[in-house]
């Protein structure tokens, strides 16, 4: 028992080894995105309530620099992320190395000029005004080219997979890597290349935005949370047999999900009504999410004393329910005709966005990049800030915002009141999310600066490999 | 689960069921939708859009005003779009025929702006209105919120040569200095005629009585 052990350590220290570089570029240049991502969205954000801020430059006017900051946090922030994470773990789960990594420095390389190329040209003034498609056309095969570099390796590296079993987490990672290329294609051929008429652009934009958040951004949030869990607790997950029913039952229903953007919008009525009907629908799934997720937590909340990552991996998974029920209220007609058009309806999205997927990116972070560098984290107390910052950032946001959306509804819909008035009454709250955003910006910044010291390959004050305590075995070995 | 293929195609089909009901169907509905032939007066409506108003649609694009702006009136009875007069009547897929990128917008940091050229909701507000509102937003609008747009203007001094015709009448104020005229470009200009083109005043009777509220039964009919 104990030889299988000790090859199983070897094994995962030659995955780990072969994927180290990757990991840490892809993570690398996730992390300055999101920098650089949070200070164009601090600067937008402030131009809300200080309509003044960076008028006079052209580049910097806020209907450039909202969707700019977007972009970058999206397509550099979230999928370096993601790529890195995703990577990471098929290689884990699949129990093989990652081959040829040189190619993914290629990868990285092309994906991020060609997101630095798009946000320079939304800034440029070559935006196209689609939500998240905003970036001129001359980078989508860039990114289409890198994009599939990556895929292909995720793919590959779970066909050679040396395991019987296929874990949860790989169904959402492989579901994933397919579904991003096919929406962002498709969304492209739809709205650019032969573009339809009308408002199926609308209904085609909704779609990929929807498509992006729920079957991209989520599942690599998923499959995180998956692996993590039972990873850190020694424990399987608890109701696993319902683990499949629940992943197609959410792939299916998010991918009908996308009209609910549409309420009230000038398309055939049949299309949020589908919307409505799918997101009613995943409720399930999200059930069934929850009790495997939670279900493998319960009883042992007091392991969270002991582990950043379960702490962020907790919070994604509050952010995933709450997201859903977010996503779920805003399909009812009544609540849509409040909500719509309001701070709530960007507040959905971040939830997905923020709080549920990029909390689970740090979470993974925290678990992976010590067994990656076998340094240990520099400065407890930067992580501390971070993981503060980020709880702080996201309840003060969710729940002001919250608040503050419904009223300016609310105003909107107060024919009484003009205008003005509504501008004037918002310009507390837009301040507030300045505020929000700014908390949140300050634990990047912490958590740049200990990702910093431990990705730094002459480290040599930590030189000494980190202290890993192994993970506890699990407790029941069923194939 | 252990079969890649099933799990492939299984993926597969889920983007793609949602591909071919939603995009697909809504395309078969609305793809050919054309112009509405008035018998009355023989005019071809929704009316194209001037060549001006089109390239000031690109300019619409490129300054990201769909970031604050929604372009979508809510009809009767869903939010009271037509109390604030941003519209006479909810819009219909109709409408949006003309334009060659439709951006409906999702947020209204700003006000809807589908009739921003609607004189018959707006009285008063000509392309003046709008290079103001454009260059000092204060000017034509105070209290608004709305950043400046300068940097669609040219400032120049009128000393030596003859005043342009198109010099905005700012008060003193907004104006940026005694000698001084501000003229719009031409980016200006294309975009004070698209949002100039943007209303919907004709009301399709198709779609009227295809959208209007059921009449309800009488009572005791069943």
């Amino acid at each position: 028992m104990n030889s299988t052990d000790h090859n199983g350590r070897t094994e995962q220290m030659e995955i780990d080894a072969s994927a180290k570089w990757p990991v840490l570029v892809f993570f690398g240049s996730a992390v300055l995105w999101l920098i650089l991502g949070g200070a164009l969205e601090l600067a937008a954000a402030i131009q809300l309530h200080t309509p003044t801020f960076l008028a006079t430059c052209e580049w910097f006017t806020h209907g450039r620099l909202a969707p700019a900051a977007q972009n970058a946090l999206v397509y550099g922030w979230g999928f370096n992320a993601a790529f890195a994470v995703g990577l990471w773990l098929m290689a884990r789960l699949s129990a093989t190395t990652l081959r040829h990594g040189g190619w993914l420095f290629v990868a990285a390389k092309f994906w991020n000029v060609g997101v630095t190329l798009g946000v320079a040209g939304i800034l440029a003034g070559y935006s196209t005004s689609f939500e998240l498609l905003e970036m001129p056309r001359f980078v989508t095969f860039l990114l289409l080219a890198a994009y599939a570099l990556v895929g292909v390796w995720a793919v590959t590296t779970f066909s050679i997979r040396n395991t019987e079993n296929v874990f949860a987490s790989q169904w959402y990672l492989f579901g994933a890597a397919f579904w991003f290329p096919w929406l962002y294609a498709v969304a492209q051929l739809m709205l650019f290349r032969s573009p339809v008429r009308g408002v199926l652009q609308p209904v085609v934009n909704a779609w990929y935005v929807h498509g992006l958040y729920g079957l991209w951004f989520v599942p690599v949030a998923l499959a995180a949370a998956y692996y993590l869990l039972p990873k850190i607790l020694g424990k399987s997950i608890s109701n696993y047999y319902l683990a499949p029913l629940a992943f197609w039952w959410f792939a299916i229903s998010t991918a009908f999900a996308g009209g609910s953007r549409l309420i009230g919008a000038p398309v055939p009525v049949w299309i949020p009504a589908l919307g409505t009907v799918a997101n009613f629908m995943l409720v399930i799934p999200v059930v069934l999410i929850g009790l495997n997720l939670f279900g493998t937590l319960s009883g042992r909340y007091a392991s969270l004393n002991g582990s950043v990552t379960l702490r962020f991996v907790l919070v994604s998974m509050l952010a995933f329910v709450l997201g859903a029920v977010f996503n779920f209220a805003l399909s009812f007609r009544g609540i849509a005709e409040v909500a719509q058009f309001t701070l709530l309806s960007g507040l959905r999205d971040w939830l997905v966005f923020y709080a549920c997927f990029s909390t689970a990116m740090f979470g993974a972070a925290y678990f992976i990049l010590p067994r990656l560098t076998g340094h240990e984290w520099r400065s407890p107390a930067l992580v501390k800030i971070h993981l503060g910052t980020t709880v702080l950032g996201v309840v003060l946001l969710t729940a002001g915002l919250t608040w503050g959306g419904w009223q300016q509804g609310n105003l909107l819909n107060d024919p009484a009141l003009s205008f003005t008035d509504v501008s004037k009454a918002m310009t507390f709250w837009f301040t507030y999310r300045t505020g929000g955003l700014a908390v949140l910006l300050l634990g990047h910044a912490a958590f740049l600066v200990n990702f910093a010291f431990i990705a730094c390959p002459f480290n040599l004050s930590g030189a000494a490999p980190a202290q890993i305590n192994p993970p506890p075995a699990l407790e029941v070995l069923k194939a | 689960m252990k079969n890649g293929l099933a799990l492939f195609l299984g993926v597969f089909a889920a983007l793609a069921l949602s591909w071919a009901g939603l995009l697909l169907a809504a395309q078969q509905q609305l793809g050919r939708l054309g112009q509405f032939k008035d018998p009355t007066d023989d005019t071809l409506y929704p009316q194209p859009m001037s060549g001006l108003a089109n390239q000031g649609r690109l300019v619409y694009q490129d300054l990201g005003c769909a970031t604050c702006h929604t372009q979508q009136v809510r009809r009767e009875g869903f939010g009271s779009d037509l109390a604030r007069k941003w519209g006479q009547r909810g819009s219909y897929a109709r409408d949006y025929i003309r334009d060659e990128s439709v951006h409906l917008g999702s947020s209204r940091v700003g006000p809807d702006l589908r009739n921003a050229g609607n004189t018959e909701l707006h009285a008063g507000v000509d392309a003046e209105y709008f290079y103001k509102l454009l260059y000092a937003p204060a000017s034509v609008a105070p209290g608004s919120m709305m950043p400046a747009h300068a940097f669609l203007f040219d400032v120049h001094p009128v000393a030596g040569r003859q005043p342009s015709a198109q010099a905005l009448k700012l008060p003193s104020k907004f104006s940026p200095g005694p000698g001084l005229e501000v003229v719009p470009t031409t980016r200006a200009q294309a975009l004070v005629a698209y949002l100039q083109s943007l209303k919907d005043t004709y009301d399709y009777p198709i779609e009227r009585s295809r959208n209007a509220p059921a009449e309800k039964p009488k009572e005791g009919g069943h």
